[in-house]
């Protein structure tokens, strides 16, 4: 997303600023990561960007195998999205489909297909 | 009957937290506003019960008189629809 000009570096240290204050709870289910910080002037942009780490990474005591980066320009903009996330995360099978999916165009398509 | 979704910053996981309590709701048929806050604007939110995170109940406590419910996992609608049911219980 930096490389993208979504968000700068500052936005990366917020993120993590934030896990250190607040605690885990951007593991909004199991295996599943929804880095943010609050908007600011580090986030250029409003969007998203999708990781998925295979063997998983130890986010304090929670394995974490599917990641969504969240920079949100306003607290508006990307309500729609989020509500969207909302109802594709409430399906546990869609965070498993995504983590087992082999290539990208995979996961294009489940998201196409589930992503309302 | 209004509740309080709450955490860091109130813009994204809080959003959909609101949003996994308003599916239980309705899978429950039961009427409620749900609204999201930042954990340093519940204060000024008048509401009937506060879902948050584990990691904000003790200092939430401290501060408010809301009855507290923890959620782990905020878009586990098992986890959520249990925390409601149980709200909606002590309610009665």
């Amino acid at each position: 997303m930096m490389l993208n000009y979504y968000i700068t570096e500052d936005y990366i240290d917020q993120m993590l600023e934030s896990i250190e204050k607040f605690g885990t709870y951007i593991v909004l289910a199991d295996e599943f990561a929804l880095p943010h910080a609050r908007p600011s002037e580090a986030v250029k942009k409003t969007g998203m960007s999708l990781l998925v780490v295979k063997n998983g990474v130890d986010l304090k005591n929670n394995d974490v195998k599917l990641f969504i980066v969240l920079a949100a320009k306003d607290s508006t903009t990307h309500t729609e999205v989020l509500q969207s996330l909302a109802s594709f995360l409430m399906e546990k099978q869609n965070i498993k489909d995504v983590i087992n999916a082999e290539r990208v165009d995979d996961i294009e398509t489940i998201l196409e297909k589930r992503w309302k | 009957m209004k509740i309080l979704a709450v955490c860091g910053f109130g813009v994204g996981s809080s959003m959909i937290l609101k949003m996994t309590i308003q599916k239980a709701l309705n899978e429950l048929n039961v009427k409620g506003d749900v609204v999201n806050s930042d954990i340093s604007d519940v204060k000024s939110q008048n509401a009937d019960a506060i879902f948050t995170s584990p990691d904000f109940v003790n200092d939430l406590k401290k501060r408010v008189n809301t009855p507290l419910y923890p959620v782990k996992k905020y878009s586990d609608l098992e986890e959520v629809k249990g925390q409601v049911e149980k709200f909606l219980k002590d309610q009665d």
